[in-house]
């Protein structure tokens, strides 16, 4: 069997970009989204054969906000994707969407278009929270999107959730887990807030005016909300995701079994036939390369990728490091058996000096011919990740 | 050029009180340099690191032809003096050079402490002094209250003392006039045999050490055979000349020229500043008096990072130190960092420059330990021993007595600033010498007037010198809203009740964080200590106990948590390279650590003890 391949969608707008966040995204740029979905079409075909033979088993549209384009401009895009790639009928078709830009008809619109999961950027049930995140929606937002993706018929529906918010109290992120837990979600991302350089929340930091986030409460924070989701039914599967039985997600699953993915759109990441790439990030740049590249792929002249601005082949050493770190995320780690079959070499012989601290101190533990994290180390993943790195 | 017509001067002025401005007029006007700042600027301070510190750290020469009012050519040789006090022998050298001196003072800012020291110095050497008045055109320039103190504290009448703008080239041309009137041409025997004073010297990779010298009796000659008479060693004159600015080669170097010899040494050590060259054929009798040798004062620990730069270190500092005959360093090892060296600079400023460049020319990630004194120990059996190292203290019950260095300070600064200074100094142990107004009531000008026109003071006391090491010059300024200025110099040592405090992490003694401190202070100076050291060392897999000792009891402990979270959130939308790349800075910033038993310490930790705080 050809080997499948996953495909990434970035949509890069929003209509606000939150104090946090340092993704590739851009605020009142919503003007360009039809010059962009005629992109991302020709994109998809300056990808087709390359990716031949190769069954898409996942397509996730993240962002950016994917649920500010229409209905028509995503089937536009959903349509050009199915003519350039082999997208199987099981597949898992995720969008991210943020609460305020859900109702049942846009909804409806997504599961014709083939849409089978939803990732829904709830970050708190507390509304100063959402203020403070500049969140543009409401908690009681929140709880009727969900509600509007489960009655227009959405059986996968994810909530993401941010803790260790400065100076959020336990029993706040309680309640908020409370509150997700109630809508019974199927799957439940939960991400530690961090203060990325150079975003407005990394300057209110430097200048005082906000609190720097809080380890130690991060921490407790984890800790407690390990112990409820488990009480709660959820299985536990990867550092950050939880997810009821058969919803764990398979796109992001990708990631971190480190097997190959093709992202398409602005600042998109890929790892292709052995290659990181990304393309470039701005989205006027993205669109005018684009066209370029599809110009000449047309008339024959060359079928250059001039969109990819940057790369690196990933050699057999930072192949074994990506494995490792990656697959350490995934609380039941890595497979030694399988690492050895991909890799010629024993993991725990090959890294046997990088990972003495880590089984020192009770980070690592080899259970079940796997290597995988403790709880200890789930909250210590870097400083076992950041010691695999080769020199 | 005739001898009568030959003016060797230099300018002594404080930092940012405008020599280098004033020295690029100079340059300009007689022709030498023509177009932009930036060009002339980078005649004399030929260093990145002088420039951005704005002080200049070698002292170098230019020629200047000059025609004067007279009609006739003069050649005026400006010698550039260094402005830190770190460097008062080489300023010393520099002024022996010279028979006459520019003395530059702030319009704003009045006479300062270096100031009225190397004044002394110049007037010790007997040199001509022309007093100037410099940033005349600036907002708060009060020249003329500045001028009068300048007559009184240095005794001049108010008609000899010249106002200028060198920025605007307003008064220069006068000066120059004035170098030329009042400067006395060079003495100095042209029958007898050589001796020329080396004033300072710099290693060229292609001409070997170059000496710049000021020929004080009989001439030096391209090809002869010469003698360093403090060295003991033989040279070569393979090459001779002026600077004007850059090297034009000549035959000859007169009696009273100032000029370069390439020698065609390797090591600058054996071309120290204060040396006389002389004939060998035909040596003179006695060297040149003043010259000293190199006496560092400030010492500290150097060590790699990584173990395996231990050898790049080495080859780093001898190829300072072609350069900097004042850097002096002995290979040590630290119990707790493994080989290193022990370095020994002039001061403060000299260590600061030192580890600069060692990291910034030579790409070296460094630990360097807080900086020590040198400790003279009587030990109860008898013997006396020197240490620059606190972790080499003997145990206190083989110690008798430990003896400090003293150092002399004079700061100056306007009179409402005395109590603020007199508690900064005692705080440290000062003792109170001596106060002297600077300037007369009748010469005030204006009441309002901060700058020139309050009463300003000259305090002297009697300090240890561990005191003032570190962030003594920042605590004036900033206790004296940066009215005050600093000279220091070398008084006598004295013994004091010293005690060495050790600190323990992780249970294990640190030799490199050790250090020597008065009896009184000890306690308070561990606790500071280990509570600095909890903030500045980060969390490790495991809690992390931080003790301080006296006298082998433990007077304080503080413990650094073990980590608890540290990772990444989620590697978004397939970025696996980005994520890479935060590890990698984590990795990063773990190698620039020190890995002291299983822990790691960061460089801050090993100067924690500079922001140890007074009781001032």
């Amino acid at each position: 069997m050809a080997d499948t391949i996953s495909l990434y969608v970035h949509i890069p707008f929003c209509t606000v970009k939150c104090g946090y966040c340092d993704f590739n995204a851009y605020a009142g740029s919503d003007h360009l989204i039809p010059a962009y979905s005629q992109a991302l079409i020709k994109e998809a075909q300056l990808w087709r054969k390359a990716t031949e033979n190769r069954p898409v088993t996942t397509v996730f549209f993240g962002g950016g906000t994917p649920s500010l384009m229409p209905v028509e401009e995503m089937r536009t895009v959903v349509d050009g994707l199915r003519s350039a790639f082999d997208i199987a009928a099981d597949a898992e078709f995720s969008l991210e969407a943020n609460p305020n830009s859900l109702d049942e008809p846009y909804l409806a619109g997504l599961l014709g278009l083939g849409f089978n999961r939803l990732s829904i950027g709830v970050q708190s049930f507390h509304d100063e929270e959402l203020k403070a995140l500049d969140r543009e929606h409401s908690a009681s937002e929140a709880g009727d999107a969900f509600r509007a993706a489960r009655s227009a018929g959405f059986t996968n529906v994810s909530i993401d959730l941010m803790f260790g918010l400065p100076e959020q109290e336990m029993s706040s992120w309680q309640g908020s887990i409370e509150e997700a837990l109630e809508l019974e979600p199927d799957h439940i991302s939960l991400y530690a807030l961090t203060v990325e350089p150079g975003t407005p929340l990394a300057r209110d930091v430097a200048r005082g005016r906000t609190p720097s986030p809080n380890p130690d409460a991060q921490a407790d924070q984890y800790e407690w909300t390990e112990e409820r989701l488990e009480k709660a039914a959820y299985e536990h599967y990867e550092i950050s995701n939880w997810a009821k039985p058969g919803y764990r997600c398979e796109h992001n699953l990708t990631y971190w079994r480190c097997r190959e993915y093709l992202g398409l759109g602005a600042g998109a990441h890929s790892y292709l036939d052995g290659a990181r790439f990304a393309v470039a990030a701005l989205p006027t740049k993205y669109l005018e390369l684009v066209d370029e590249s599809f110009k000449s792929l047309e008339n024959g002249s060359d079928t250059k990728m001039r969109q990819v601005v940057s790369g690196e082949s990933v050699t057999p050493e930072l192949d074994m490091a990506d494995t490792l770190i990656l697959g350490l995320r995934l609380i039941e780690g890595v497979s030694l058996p399988d690492f050895h079959e991909g890799f010629g070499v024993d993991a725990l012989e090959r890294f046997s000096e990088e990972l003495s601290e880590p089984f020192e101190f009770s980070l690592v533990e080899h259970v079940d011919a796997h290597l995988r994290l403790t709880p200890k180390g789930r909250l210590l993943g870097n400083e076992v990740f950041a010691r695999l790195l080769p020199d | 050029m005739e001898r009568s017509h030959i003016r060797n001067f230099c300018i002594i002025a404080h930092i940012d009180h405008g020599k280098s401005t004033l020295a690029d007029r100079f340059l300009e006007q007689t022709g030498l340099t023509r177009g932009s700042r930036v060009e002339v600027e980078q005649v004399l301070d030929s260093m990145d690191l002088e420039r951005e510190r704005g002080v200049t750290i070698k002292a170098k020469a230019v020629r200047l032809p000059y025609k004067a009012d007279d009609g006739d050519d003069y050649q005026l040789n400006l010698i550039d003096t260094p402005g830190h006090v770190d460097f008062s022998y080489e300023v010393s050298r520099a002024l022996a050079a010279c028979e006459g001196a520019v003395l530059v003072v702030d319009a704003s800012q009045g006479i300062q402490a270096q100031t009225i020291a190397n004044v002394y110095v110049a007037m010790e050497h007997n040199l001509a002094i022309i007093p100037v008045v410099n940033k005349i055109d600036l907002q708060g320039a009060d020249p003329e209250a500045v001028a009068s103190q300048i007559c009184d504290v240095i005794g001049f009448s108010r008609d000899e003392v010249l106002l200028a703008s060198a920025k605007e080239g307003i008064g220069t041309p006068e000066i120059l006039q004035a170098v030329v009137r009042l400067v006395p041409p060079p003495s100095g025997d042209e029958a007898a045999p050589l001796r020329a004073l080396v004033f300072d010297s710099k290693y060229d990779s292609y001409k070997g050490v170059i000496a710049y010298v000021r020929v004080i009796d009989g001439s030096v000659e391209r090809g002869h055979r010469l003698r360093m008479m403090s060295a003991d060693i033989a040279i070569e004159a393979l090459e001779i000349g002026s600077l004007t600015p850059g090297p034009v080669p000549a035959d000859r170097l007169a009696t009273g020229e100032v000029g370069y010899v390439a020698t065609g040494l390797k090591d600058v050590g054996l071309c120290r500043v204060g040396d006389t060259l002389t004939d060998a054929e035909q040596p003179a009798a006695e060297p040149l008096p003043g010259y000293e040798e190199a006496k560092p004062m400030v010492f500290s620990g150097l060590y790699p990072t990584q173990p395996n730069d231990f050898g790049p270190l080495r080859e780093a500092l001898e190829k300072l130190r072609l350069n900097d005959a004042a850097l002096s360093f002995e290979p040590e090892t630290s119990v707790a960092l493994g080989p290193g060296f022990r370095c020994g600079y002039l001061g403060l400023l000299h260590m600061e420059i030192v580890q600069e460049r060692l990291e910034r020319e030579y790409d070296l990630d460094l630990l360097i330990t807080a900086p020590s004194v040198e400790y003279r120990v009587r030990k109860t059996n008898g013997e006396e021993i020197v240490i620059d190292n606190p972790a080499a203290l003997p145990p206190p019950t083989e110690v008798m007595e430990i003896a400090e260095p003293w150092m002399t300070i004079t700061v100056v600064c306007p009179d409402r600033y005395i109590g603020a200074v007199m508690e900064l100094v005692t705080g440290r142990r000062g003792v109170f010498d001596k106060m002297e107004y600077l300037q007369g009531e009748a010469s005030r000008q204006n009441e309002d007037s901060v700058q020139a026109g309050e009463r300003r003071v000259s305090l002297q006391y009697q300090i240890p010198l561990a005191e003032i090491l570190v962030d003594f010059h920042d605590k004036l300024k900033s206790m004296t809203q940066g009215y005050a200025s600093l000279d220091y110099a070398f008084s006598h040592y004295e013994a004091a009740k010293l005690q060495k405090l050790d600190i323990l992490v992780n249970s294990e003694p640190v030799d490199a964080l050790s250090l020597i401190t008065h009896s009184e202070n000890a306690h308070a100076q561990g606790k500071q200590l280990v509570q600095r050291l909890r903030q500045l060392i980060p969390r490790q897999l495991f809690d992390v106990p931080i003790q301080a000792a006296v006298g082998g009891r433990i007077v304080a402990r503080e413990t650094v948590r073990a980590l608890r979270k540290n990772v990444l959130a989620k590697c978004y939308g397939g970025d696996v390279t980005r994520k890479r790349k935060l590890l990698e800075k984590q990795k990063a910033g773990k190698k620039r650590m020190k890995r002291v038993g299983n822990v790691e310490i960061p460089q801050e930790a090993f100067m924690a003890v500079l922001r140890l705080e007074r009781k001032s």
